[in-house]
């Protein structure tokens, strides 16, 4: 054999070999990967940031990558588990579309001409462009909106030492109302103790797909172990109704009729909680007579649902009481009328005297805190812009009113607001009636976005200012109050991916160019230092470091405040059935019930939810979730579908006042058939979120409206044309 | 149960699924799975008619059967049984034949187009040896789910079975299915 | 998730592997069964002998990139499992390829054998030490390989058979349909081919491998009516999967096309073109004899009276009608293999 033979067969014989040792490794030979030691496999303790309910997770990382998250047994809010949501975390943080570096705007806004600049070139942008607006038109003149994260209070307060009085913020889209309504009840907003009550009732507040917290594990726990008794009250059928005891479809609106019979009948037939209500409650001859209109059979008019159903019902609540509750929920942008609703559950549940015991409704308890003292500034003294004291004189001021805020911008009344800061929110995708959201966005001289993502929003900006994630960031103590109080902490698990920031370095950063650094002149250890001090534990950073949670075991404490001398934070010091200051603002203090608007002749309400694997508008787009719900469909009964010629899966055009969509339909039988129903956080601009692209946005949808007294946007107010296309 | 010394087995409380999908983003987190394929799932069942309805989540994977058939007609013994009773892949021996798909009563298994194999469901296996539960298992909200050795009078899921009463899915494909939904 | 994992190049092998079985079955057990001399009969032999290894090589080609990971397929030689009705096909596969070569090297006629190994050049010589006469080796070789390639046949049945997750399979029924519908096959193979083939064949030859066909059609009829009638009167499931056939999506193909057309139709044409045959082997007539071709393609059957003289009947052995008769088995037999396939992955336990 000549040498060419022979190579020819030597490297032949060696691929092959090599071939058959790579498989006898059990290498496929599409992966060639060299073994090496494995890296060290860490376990670092972390707070999740997916949704509000802040759960403790631990993440596991191996070589600077987070392989998975794991839940952290030892929070009782998160007690040992991790949603879908917090499991897809990692999706977030190694989102191909995050926002890598700080970007400014070429061409027009929404044109998604961006430039990538450096920290220093966009920073000095924004504080030029903040400033000159403030020469133009006064500090006023810039709205500064935020979401709740760890670190939000930077924001706000670089808002506010910059001289505007202008915050708005999530409640005013969500909770307003049902915080109002039973802060003037009872002088502050409890917690509800689902784990040890025997008869709940809930008006919507679909507590198994809105957020996963330890109210879903414990009704879900109650009522398959035949331990409590849930009545349900949705127009539609969600999972929490497919898990309840008795569903009903009441009637849009109406929930205040069944609240009123249920009161009427409670104190007609003497079963609420007399030595309770003496003791401790004040305004309730003025209640008695008030319900003496309000029958079940009125109410079985109204809601739709059977007198003897109402009766029964408001029979077996009274009997468990204490041990009896009517969930207040938290999404409470429903109705024009959505704060007079809740003020009448507040009430419910105090005449039958729950309140402070176990089973019923818990005033939070809190695990003290320390606080770095820094430099306090001026208060803003410009009035707001939309004009609170005037408009909502008992809205949360540092909240503000959205809808009412944004009409007034357009306007130009009472004076101009042309710069807009937004943090880790949405409006383009989250507020009702996108067109007017639009329109406020382009008469801003200046729109500049802190987020992790292209949001709608971030799609319009002039500058967005890349946030790390929740994964990558060390984020001050967060003191989370309820029946079990906790301290949780958030320490990063990775290094920051890209050139991003924390929030509270891009806050020093415009700060240092608006000349404020004084207000923020400490580092987010110093801040964390401060905090810690007041735990009890010898080394409260070390044990939060490794535990990533605290907890006390002497909660959860029923009782402490059914003391007689204990004084309600009301004008009366008492739970005031009847609200004096309510009656002092000029409003009804007691609820009157007014019949919702009638659904227009073939036309349909809309209604709003939420389903367990997404948050709101901002996590459509990462494909673990998405895979559920790739797009939105408009939920519509067989029977008005049938008679609209509609098909399940058939393209449909929905149009209301505000604007019109084109969606899929899902026709099934789990919604009234007055209401059609829509997901949120699809339909989106922003080409960057292209799984979210698909379906319709129903921020196109909803038209303004907003509660009578505490200004939170009323979602559920808006109707629609639906026709097939 | 047998003469195995340890025997892993499930036991779900399908009333308490609220179908939240927590269980299979955790798989898929745990164990790479990718987009379209699923080693768990949620079957979902609406009855009745509005306004009398009523809807079933029944979480499913799976079921690590006594006598599994999927093992039986590999050609190769990649598909095998651990002693504990956790059956499992070894990928390095797979030729992709798909015939245990077809022999899976459960339609447990599924083709990974990528690599050439078929996967499913191995109770985590790894976390198992590193004494953790089931991904599944651990992130459940509602805990739906209790894992553990049948042959360990000291465990939760020995003593429930025992409490409670359970059915088997398709007990007629005669494999002996370890998933017992508690009833 | 329900998939349907087995698709179009399971459903050739199967086909493909059960021609070569039927093939190597109809050659030697025509070469084991015949008088010396008989040259029909030789034919018939030779010629399946030739064609036999050539599909199942094909197929098992086809199975082997049918695999998630081709270059794996030699792991299914590097184990037995006995319970795996897959694992005892490979190697019972493997065995019947080898017989079957060389029991088809045993056919080359000497001659060309020679010449072939003549034309070797240059480096290649070597291998002019497989220039063997093995001839001599036919009836050993068709002994052993006629259990082989019933078994081959036979295991592809056994592969749905043994599932008892699909209760569309689960019978031991299929084994013996795809052995019977193999063996047919084979025979309408060699049918086709010399019927087809320009040279002369003698009619009346055709008429072993006719009852051979009719024999095996005869028998797949009375194992598919009572897989229909069984598994009506069976479990649930069962029912519930032949649903697929009584109604469901491949009812048309199942009764018109693979029964009808593929069986009953087949079956018909080789009867009447053999009944004289078989009205002799049953003693109805007392004598038949045969006229040599009158048309080109066609011989005439002469039946004549005891005594008589004169012709009393004329029936027509036509050649097209025995390519038709042969297409439609082969038909049938992909289409009975493809129903299988299909309608079992479809079918489940409930």
């Amino acid at each position: 054999m000549n040498r060419r033979g022979f190579l020819k067969l030597a490297t032949g014989g060696a691929v092959g070999a090599t071939l058959l040792q790579a498989e006898a490794c059990g290498m496929p030979l599409r992966q060639q990967k060299v073994a090496k030691v494995p890296a060290p496999r860490l376990e670092i303790p972390t707070t999740c940031d997916m949704c509000v309910n802040k759960c403790s997770l631990i993440a596991i990382v191996q070589g600077g990558v987070v392989k998975k998250l794991n839940p952290n047994p030892e929070n009782p809010k998160s007690r040992g588990m991790l949603c879908a949501r917090g499991n897809a975390g990692i999706q977030q943080l190694y989102d191909p579309a995050r926002i890598k570096h700080p970007m400014m705007r070429t061409g027009e806004r929404g044109e998604g001409k961006w430039k990538v600049v450096s920290w220093d070139e966009a920073l000095d942008f924004t504080a030029q462009k903040l400033l000159a607006v403030k020469e133009k038109y006064g500090p006023q003149g810039t709205l500064w909106s935020s979401s709740e994260s760890f670190q939000e209070q930077f924001f706000r307060n670089l808002g506010q030492a910059f001289g505007s009085p202008n915050s708005v913020r999530h409640p005013t889209l969500c909770l307003a109302s049902v915080n109002l309504a039973y802060s003037l009840t009872f002088g502050t907003v409890p917690s509800f103790d689902v784990q040890n009550a025997r008869y709940i009732i809930m008006s919507g507040a679909n507590r198994l797909e809105s957020f996963i917290t330890p109210d879903t594990m414990d009704l879900v726990a109650s009522t398959t172990d035949r331990k409590a008794r849930l009545v349900y009250l949705d127009p539609r059928f969600t999972k929490t109704a497919a898990k309840a005891d008795e569903w009903y479809p009441i009637r849009p609106g109406t929930d205040l009729a069944f609240i009123l019979a249920m009161l009427n009948v409670i104190i007609g037939e003497n079963r609420y909680d007399k030595e309770f209500v003496s003791t401790y409650c004040s305004g309730f001859e003025q209640l008695a007579e008030h319900v003496k209109q309000y029958s079940p059979d009125w109410a079985a008019e109204e809601t739709q649902i059977s007198s003897k159903h109402i009766l029964r019902v408001a029979r077996e609540f009274s009997d468990a009481a204490p041990r009896a509750m009517y969930y207040a929920g938290r999404r409470s942008s429903w109705y024009r009328d959505d704060f007079s609703m809740r003020r009448g559950q507040a009430i419910l549940n105090a005449i039958i005297g729950n309140w402070d015991r176990q089973g019923g409704m818990v005033p939070n308890a809190k695990v003290e805190l320390g606080e770095l003292m820094f430099l306090p500034w001026d208060d803003p003294t410009a009035p707001r812009v939309d004009e609170l004291d005037r408009n909502f004189p008992l809205a949360a001021k540092g909240d503000g009113v959205y809808l009412r805020l944004r009409e007034n911008v357009i306007a130009g009344q009472p004076y101009p607001v042309k710069a807009w800061m937004v943090y880790k929110q949405d409006p383009v995708s989250g507020i009702p009636d996108q067109d007017k959201t639009l329109q406020m966005l382009r008469q801003m001289d200046f729109v500049g976005v802190i987020d992790i993502q292209m949001s709608d929003t971030a799609w319009f900006a002039d500058v967005i200012l890349p946030e790390s994630t929740y994964l990558e960031r060390l984020d001050p103590v967060e003191m989370l109050a309820g029946i079990r109080p906790v301290v949780v902490y958030r320490q990063p698990v990775v290094k920051p991916l890209y050139d991003t920031k924390p929030l509270l370095e891009i806050v020093q950063g415009v700060a240092k160019r608006l000349n404020l650094s004084q207000y923020f002149d400490y580092t987010m250890e110093q801040w964390i230092a401060e905090q810690v001090k007041a735990l009890p534990m010898d080394l409260p950073l070390e044990y939060l470091k490794k535990h990533g949670v605290y907890s006390s075991a002497q909660f959860p404490k029923y009782g402490t405040t059914l003391t007689p001398d204990h004084r309600f934070v009301t004008k009366s010091g008492k739970i005031e059935l009847l609200s004096r200051r309510l009656q002092e603002a000029g409003y009804d203090p007691l609820p009157i019930y007014h019949p919702p608007t009638q659904v227009p002749e073939g036309q349909f309400r809309l209604v709003l939810g939420r389903h367990a694997f997404f948050t709101h508008a901002s996590t459509t787009n990462y494909p673990w979730l998405n895979s559920f719900s790739t797009e939105n469909t408009l939920w519509i009964h067989p029977k008005p579908a049938d008679s609209l010629g509609i098909k399940d899966s058939d393209r449909i055009e929905v149009a209301s006042g505000s604007g019109s969509i084109r969606i899929k339909a899902r026709v099934t039988p789990k919604i009234r058939p007055d209401c059609v129903f829509m997901q949120h956080g699809f339909g989106k601009h922003s080409p960057w979120l292209r799984l979210a692209n698909s379906g319709g946005s129903d921020a196109q949808l909803l038209e303004t409206a907003w509660d009578k007294v505490s200004g939170g946007a009323a979602m559920h107010e808006t109707f629609v044309k639906v026709r097939k296309v | 149960m047998t003469n195995r010394p340890k025997r892993y087995a499930l036991a779900i409380d399908a009333k308490k699924c609220i179908d939240c999908k927590a269980c299979v983003v955790a798989c898929r987190a745990e164990n790479g799975v990718p987009l379209g394929k699923s080693r768990n799932w949620i079957n979902e069942e609406l009855r009745g008619d509005w306004p009398k309805l009523m809807e079933v989540f029944e979480p499913e994977q799976c079921h690590h059967c006594e006598e599994p058939a999927c093992v039986r007609v590999c050609p190769t013994g990649a598909s095998y049984q651990r002693p504990d009773g956790v059956v499992a892949i070894n990928r390095s021996e797979c030729v992709g034949c798909r015939y245990c798909m077809i022999a899976c009563p459960y339609d447990a298994r599924f083709f990974r187009d990528d690599l050439g194999v078929v996967e499913k469901c191995d109770l985590c296996a790894r976390r198992l040896d590193r004494g953790e539960l089931p991904a599944c298992v651990e992130t459940c909200p509602s805990k739906v789910r209790i894992f553990g050795d049948l042959n360990d009078p000291t465990s939760e899921i020995h003593q429930i079975l025992e409490k409670r009463q359970y059915r088997v899915k398709k007990r007629e494909a005669g494999t002996g299915p370890q998933i017992y939904y508690l009833l | 998730m329900k998939t349907i994992e087995w698709q179009y190049l399971i459903v050739s092998y199967l086909f493909l592997g059960g021609l070569s079985a039927g093939l190597f079955f109809v050659s030697a057990l025509t070469e084991l069964f015949r008088n010396d001399g008989d040259a029909p009969k030789v034919k018939i032999a030779h010629i399946g002998a030739l064609l036999a290894p050539w599909p199942v090589m094909i197929g098992c080609a086809l199975l082997v990139f049918d695999l998630g990971h081709w270059y794996r397929f030699y792991k299914l030689f590097l184990h037995f499992r006995w319970e795996s009705p897959m694992s005892i096909g490979s190697w019972l596969l493997m065995f019947f390829i080898g017989v079957s070569i060389l029991y088809a090297y045993g056919w080359i006629p000497g001659s060309m054998r020679e010449a072939a190994f003549e034309r070797l050049s240059g480096h290649l010589q070597f291998l002019r030490i497989l220039n063997r006469d093995v001839s001599g080796w036919r009836r050993p070789l068709a002994i052993v390989g006629l259990p082989m390639s019933v078994g081959v046949a036979i295991y592809t049945g056994v592969l749905l058979g043994a599932v008892q997750s699909r209760p569309f399979w689960n019978t031991n029924l299929v084994a013996q349909l795809f052995l019977f519908s193999a063996l047919s096959s084979g025979c309408a193979l060699l049918i086709l081919v010399l019927a087809a083939s320009a040279r002369k064949f003698e009619m009346h030859e055709f008429q072993s491998l006719y009852l051979l066909d009719i024999s095996f059609l005869t028998l797949e009829f009375f194992i598919v009516v009572p897989y229909v009638i069984h598994g009506e009167l069976s479990a649930e499931a069962v029912r519930e999967s032949l649903n697929l056939v009584l109604g469901g999506p491949f009812t048309i193909l199942f009764w018109a096309f693979f029964l009808g057309l593929g069986l009953l139709l087949p079956w018909a044409i080789e009867v009447l073109e053999a009944l004289p045959l078989l009205l002799r082997h049953a003693q109805l007539v007392p004598r038949v004899d045969t006229a040599t071709v009158a048309e080109a393609g066609t011989a005439v059957f002469i039946l004549r009276d005891p005594g008589g003289q004169a012709p009393s009947r004329k029936l027509h052995f036509s050649r097209s009608w025995a390519v038709a008769a042969a297409v439609l088995v082969l038909m049938g037999g992909v289409l009975v293999r493809y129903i299988f396939v299909f309608a079992g992955q479809m079918s489940a336990i409930h």
